[in-house]
């Protein structure tokens, strides 16, 4: 083809660089400068815009409604899945039954918790929080981490295909998002819902049935009213970070409330019996909220529409293949500020050790979800222990492994980030298990620092807090080493036999994976336990937990990505075919 | 729409992440039935500027308008106007090629959305894919309906995002001819790009779009200013 020129004029003019003429009709007029940043007349409305200048096709019929179009996608996914009405019932029937059994598992291990758990009425408390105030704590916890994700997933987004291909058309968006201003606010409150109703059945277990399931429903509509109110906040522009910051303080704020809660001998008797009234208000009050989002969703803009359903089909993603670390990425990138950050000199950096140790620690302070994670995770024992009627082996146990596996996994942000793209470790004059022991360094420190407020706590709890400190400092390295570990596993391995769980059929190679890093934080908590057990640090039990932490330190800087076992028996196979070949 | 009205009027507009400029400011007007080329080196801010027009990045500094209106992509007249063919990559899995243009062609009330969708996919060598899902698509191929798509519906501006990406020489040809004719038309085509020969075939003007200071030149001075080393 010989190609035309453009048209316009000066189209293949030089010298005109610099501001163009006043007469060009691509320039900016001095009127137009003028007026530029100040308020003018009231500005035209897009109803009475002149019709398009170029049209396609022999006219135009009115625009189909959203929900025509909405429908029109799914039937062609449903047909082009080949999935028979009989499948689809399958999946929902074999969902609800999951979810049943996981309820019901959850139940039962509470209902456990319950009767291990030492038998102090509420009137004979000495000092301390009641475990109904405890699980009210519970309940704040939960309210901010619905308002924090919820906020963090959109909630209400348009991701890949449906941003690029839905949100251009010139249709009502409210008919395209209703699906997905709703999905949220109905898990929020599946989820805020049944953890409630395990803690009221399962944990206190006073009240019957009819309580557990007004408690419940009263958790379930407040986590979807927050859900809704997030949504809110996202058609009024406020930004998602925000949003979620609230959330995170939210979350700050209940141990610390416990805490205030047993300095000033506030204390629960019972969780509130919510009358089935104001249950129906409150029901009545969610069903508002959500009409009133429904007709603000055309007001939400494209740019956050598009970013929300980024993130949630990230996050989506990372669930299905049971990827936590790419979920922890989603939802930590979801709200961090787009504005450049204060570039750093890093005058720390003295080598290629310290650079590492340097990054990690930039990357730690500069997410402050995990900085609050770390902070309550290090509360979670203090308040067991101010607990009377969580304050045993067993609760102190719990609240050991649970709340220094969530402290361990806010640690190692640095090495999941560099074990994602590790081209940067890949340009330092450092083997990879040089690489994998700086990355300790990060996590040791702030473990060190959980282990001193955990501990002290509980050493002050058994009546001798130094040996206890001890033991803490003693077993920061398992913690450091886990955070390691599970940062550096593979991908999860869906090849090979399955095995029954609570949650389905895994393939033993998903276990295997998904058990990185866990395996090395219990099994190297095992000294602890002990001694938690029998009420006080045994110097022999230190010793081994010192050795312990040596062997957990050596495991989770290592670069093998393979199992031990695999190892034995890879070396087995050799041996035996060395042995053939010699016969 | 009077003859005078710019589809386009950006006055010091400056764009940019979280309040912090990725360029210097630029200023240009689009006049109907015209084309205007954005040009600059890699990460200088032309889709930078494109998102400002299309709303879908709040500007930092100056205005913009579209039609004399505010930009505001959550209004049905501005979606009904305004055509874009940004990176996006995204398609629905189940849905095949010409699936995608009837939804998008019906979407907007084309009549006779068949001859149209026809007409375009031979356009833009796709007819053979019609029944084909994205997934089984070449990259070019997937460039292709997406640039099928831009066309498929009525506008008055028609923006693209390096649309000279992935596409072979012969495309890049079709390509031009059809913002060409687009101009003849009456649409007006704002579009960044990198190349000489689209620019030269198809642009009226060009803003050059840098760190320092953004200028309006001539389709010479700017497929000048694409040359290696120069920018």
């Amino acid at each position: 083809m010989s190609r035309q020129r453009g048209g316009g004029p000066d189209a293949g003019g030089r010298g005109d660089a610099v501001d163009a003429p006043a007469q060009d009709e691509f320039a900016v007029t001095s009127a137009d400068r003028a007026t530029a940043g100040t308020p003018g007349p009231a500005p035209a409305a897009w109803d009475d815009a002149p019709a398009p200048a170029v049209r396609t096709g022999s006219g135009s019929t009115p625009v189909p409604g959203a929900p025509s179009i909405r429908r029109y996608t799914a039937a062609v996914a449903r047909r082009r899945s080949g999935a028979a009405l009989g499948e689809v019932l399958g999946d929902v029937y074999y969902a609800v039954l999951m979810l049943a059994v996981a309820f019901g598992v959850a139940l039962g291990v509470a209902g456990q918790l319950r009767s291990a758990l030492p038998h102090v009425p509420d009137h004979a408390l000495p000092t301390g929080i009641s475990l109904p105030t405890v699980v009210a704590v519970v309940a704040v916890v939960v309210a901010g981490t619905v308002l924090s994700i919820g906020a963090r997933l959109g909630p209400v987004g348009a991701g890949g295909a449906e941003a690029t291909w839905w949100l251009a058309l010139p249709v009502d968006r409210r008919g395209l998002l209703r699906p997905a201003s709703l999905r949220l606010p109905v898990v929020a409150g599946l989820v805020g819902g049944a953890v409630l109703a395990v803690l009221d059945g399962g944990l206190l277990a006073d009240h019957g049935l009819g309580h557990v399931l007004r408690l419940g429903g009263t958790a379930a509509l407040v986590c979807a009213a927050l859900v809704l109110l997030a949504g809110h906040l996202q058609s009024r522009g406020v930004p998602r970070r925000t949003t979620a910051a609230a959330g995170d303080l939210v979350i700050a704020a209940a141990p610390l409330l416990a805490l205030l809660a047993a300095l000033a001998g506030w204390r629960l008797a019972a969780l509130p019996d919510v009358p089935v009234w104001l249950l129906a208000v409150l029901a009545v009050a969610v069903a508002g909220l959500g009409w009133w989002l429904d007709t603000r969703l055309g007001r939400i803009r494209g740019r956050d529409l598009r970013e929300s359903g980024s993130v949630a089909t990230q996050a989506a993603g990372a669930v299905v293949s049971l990827d936590s670390r790419e979920l922890g990425r989603a939802l930590t990138d979801s709200a961090a500020r787009p504005r450049r950050r204060r570039v750093r000199r890093m005058r720390l950096v003295r080598g290629p050790v310290s650079a590492v140790v340097v990054a990690d620690l930039t990357v730690l302070l500069r997410s402050p979800r995990h900085l609050v994670q770390l902070v309550v995770s290090a509360l979670v024992p203090v308040v067991v222990v101010i607990t009377p009627q969580l304050a045993g082996p067993l609760g102190v146990v719990v609240a050991v492994l649970v709340s220094g596996y969530v402290g361990m996994l806010a640690t190692g942000e640095g090495a999941r980030r560099a074990e994602m793209a590790p081209v940067v470790d890949r340009l330092l004059p450092l083997s990879a298990r040089s690489v994998r022991r700086a990355r300790l360094v990060v996590p040791g420190v702030a473990m060190v620092l959980w282990s001193v407020a955990a501990f002290a706590a509980i050493g002050r709890w058994e009546g001798d807090v130094l040996p206890w400190l001890l033991l803490g400092l003693a077993s920061a390295p398992v913690w450091a080493a886990a955070a390691l570990r599970a940062a550096y596993r593979p991908a999860p391995n869906w090849e090979g036999p399955l095995i029954a769980t609570p949650a389905g059929a895994l393939p033993a190679g998903v276990m295997g994976v998904l058990s990185r890093g866990p395996d090395v934080a219990v099994l190297g908590s095992v000294p602890v336990i002990i001694c938690v057990v029998l009420g006080t640090v045994v110097p022999a039990v230190l010793v081994v937990q010192v050795a312990v932490s040596a062997i957990a330190v050596a495991v989770g800087t290592s670069t093998s990505t393979t199992t031990m076992m695999d190892r034995l028996s890879e070396a087995t196979e050799a041996a035996e075919a060395d042995k053939r070949r010699r016969a | 729409m009077s003859k005078q009205q710019p589809v386009v009027r950006a006055v010091d507009l400056l764009v940019g992440y979280g309040g912090e400029p990725v360029c210097a400011p630029v200023s240009f007007t689009l006049p109907p039935g015209r084309a205007l080329a954005l040009v600059g080196a890699n990460g200088s801010g032309k889709s930078t500027v494109l998102r400002a027009v299309l709303g879908l990045l709040e500007p930092v500094g100056g205005r913009v308008e579209v039609l004399g209106r505010a930009v505001d992509e959550r209004e049905t007249g501005f979606r009904t106007r305004v055509s874009s063919v940004l990176d996006d990559d995204a398609y629905f899995p189940a849905l095949t090629v010409a699936e995608h243009l009837y939804l998008t062609a019906r979407g907007h009330g084309v009549q006779g959305a068949d001859a149209v969708v026809e007409e375009l996919l031979t356009e833009f060598g796709l007819t053979d894919h019609a029944a084909a899902l994205p997934v089984a698509l070449s990259s070019g191929q997937r460039r292709r309906l997406l640039l099928a798509a831009g066309l498929v519906r009525p506008r008055s501006l028609l923006v693209l995002d390096e649309p000279e990406q992935r596409l072979d020489v012969a495309m890049r040809d079709h390509l031009a001819e059809r913002l060409v004719a687009e101009k003849q038309a009456g649409g007006s085509v704002l579009l960044a790009t990198h190349d000489p020969e689209l620019l030269r075939a198809v642009a009226d003007r060009a803003v050059l779009v840098a760190d320092d200071a953004s200028r309006l030149l001539g389709v010479g001075d700017a497929v000048d200013a694409l040359r290696p080393g120069v920018l």
